[in-house]
């Protein structure tokens, strides 16, 4: 019974998987131009990110503060590290996107930064998937429950990707990739980026 | 024989040429042996076809060929797809698991619905349907990152197992039902079987229609100028 209730699930799972790729056909390509890239990415302070993930501000939180400090302010920094992996994941997008529009130019230059974008923006969004999912999964066990905290510059490499190495790589790659831009445009983008 | 038997049949040679005029042997070969595979297993059922004996081996020889040939299509699309993807060590170990629990659904399976057939023929159906497992396993899983890390769908690999994923699921769907009605469903399990078949051929023919950009560094390739060399050095230290 339980076979054969699997079976149907797996069913479901291509089946659902042909309609997307089906809708992916139908869509061609995204339609995301160099205009379409700016105005859509929000800003990452990665050394922001540095100091959350930093082992030794971490050991000094954790002599400073009481237990029930120490879990109070490690809650916060774990929100403000999801809130910097999402903008990272959402960057990383839409520079999928673009990078997926631009494949399609005759230019093999072009094509080749694109590819090299592409790559890095999606080593990013696997980064970010698997540190997104980890950092809820903290969250959503109480403090209270927990008699250790979670240890954040464990966060820094996931899947063997270092995640703030990556997000800077991909920072060169779009400076690489969109060095045609006016130096205004691209001044913009290296601080939304 | 009807003529519409026929059609998977001409449609694996336009995509034999396609594959032979892209180069595809190069870039996946296990693909390029399956549908050689494919169209020299036609052409020998075709001789066979009216002669009892050698079409039942000709028939199982050639189901058994198709068994190993798609389980090496599905590890070659899967390295090609996941290769560059990470360097976790972990990612050389799904394929191997997506094939155990290709095996065991189809062992389990087996146990559930008593097949008619034994020996060896009992062996190769159940391979066929631990390969029409794996293949959703990969379809599916493979199509599943293309939102979850915005993994590229439009190249070949996806392609290949765009084209098994939809057989596989429409094989594995018939082949629930078949157990459920039994023999009357044997037409429409024919029929199905062509149609489904005829569309992932065809599915391949549309991906292998468009030239795959080579993403390797080419000697072609045209140095920056040096202001574009200056405006990068720029925009990089403006990011430090």
């Amino acid at each position: 019974m339980f076979s054969i209730i699997l079976t149907w699930l797996i069913v479901a799972w291509g089946a659902l998987s042909c309609i997307y790729m089906l809708r992916c056909a139908w869509r061609r390509f995204p339609k995301r131009d160099v205009d379409d890239v700016i105005p859509f990415l929000y800003p990452v302070d990665l050394s922001l990110a540095e100091s959350l993930l930093d082992p030794a501000a971490e050991f000094q939180f954790r002599w400073k503060l009481r237990p029930q400090q120490f879990r109070e302010a490690q809650r916060k920094r774990m929100r403000l590290y999801l809130e910097l992996t999402r903008r990272m994941a959402h960057n990383a997008t839409v520079l999928v996107e673009y990078a997926d529009a631009e494949k399609h130019s005759q230019d093999p230059h072009r094509v080749k930064l694109a590819s090299a974008l592409q790559e890095k923006a999606v080593e990013v969004r696997l980064y970010a998937m698997l540190t997104k999912c980890k950092l809820r999964f903290w969250l959503l066990l109480r403090s209270e429950i927990l008699t250790f905290m979670p240890f954040l510059p464990h966060l820094r490499t996931a899947c063997e990707i270092d995640g703030l190495q990556t997000y800077s790589d991909l920072k060169t790659a779009a400076a690489a990739a969109f060095v045609r831009l006016p130096p205004d445009e691209l001044d913009l983008l290296t601080r939304n980026l | 024989m009807k003529i519409v038997e026929f059609i998977p049949s001409c449609l694996l040679v336009v995509l034999l040429a396609l594959l032979v005029r892209r180069r595809v042997y190069a870039v996946l070969p296990y693909f390029f042996a399956y549908a050689a595979f494919a169209v020299g297993a036609d052409v020998a059922r075709f001789i066979a076809h009216g002669h009892r004996h050698p079409y039942y081996l000709t028939y199982w020889v050639t189901e058994a060929g198709y068994d190993l040939l798609g389980i090496l299509v599905m590890y070659e699309v899967v390295r090609a797809a996941l290769g560059s993807l990470t360097r976790a060590w972990w990612v050389r170990l799904i394929f191997p698991v997506v094939l155990v629990a290709g095996i065991g659904m189809s062992i389990a399976r087996a146990n559930v619905v008593p097949s008619r057939l034994s020996g060896i023929e009992f062996y190769i159906a159940v391979g066929e349907i631990a390969v029409r497992f794996v293949e959703v396993f990969v379809f599916a899983g493979l199509v599943t990152l293309v939102p979850v890390v915005g993994l590229r769908w439009r190249q070949y690999p996806f392609g290949v197992a765009t084209g098994f994923g939809l057989y596989a699921t429409v094989m594995l769907l018939t082949t629930i039902k078949f157990s459920d009605f039994g023999t009357t469903f044997k037409l429409l399990w024919g029929w199905t079987s062509l149609v489904a078949y005829s569309v992932a051929v065809l599915i391949w023919i549309w991906f292998f229609s468009v030239p795959q950009k080579k993403e390797i560094p080419s000697p072609e390739l045209s140095a920056p100028s040096p202001g574009d060399l200056k405006q990068y050095k720029d925009a990089l230290r403006r990011m430090r």
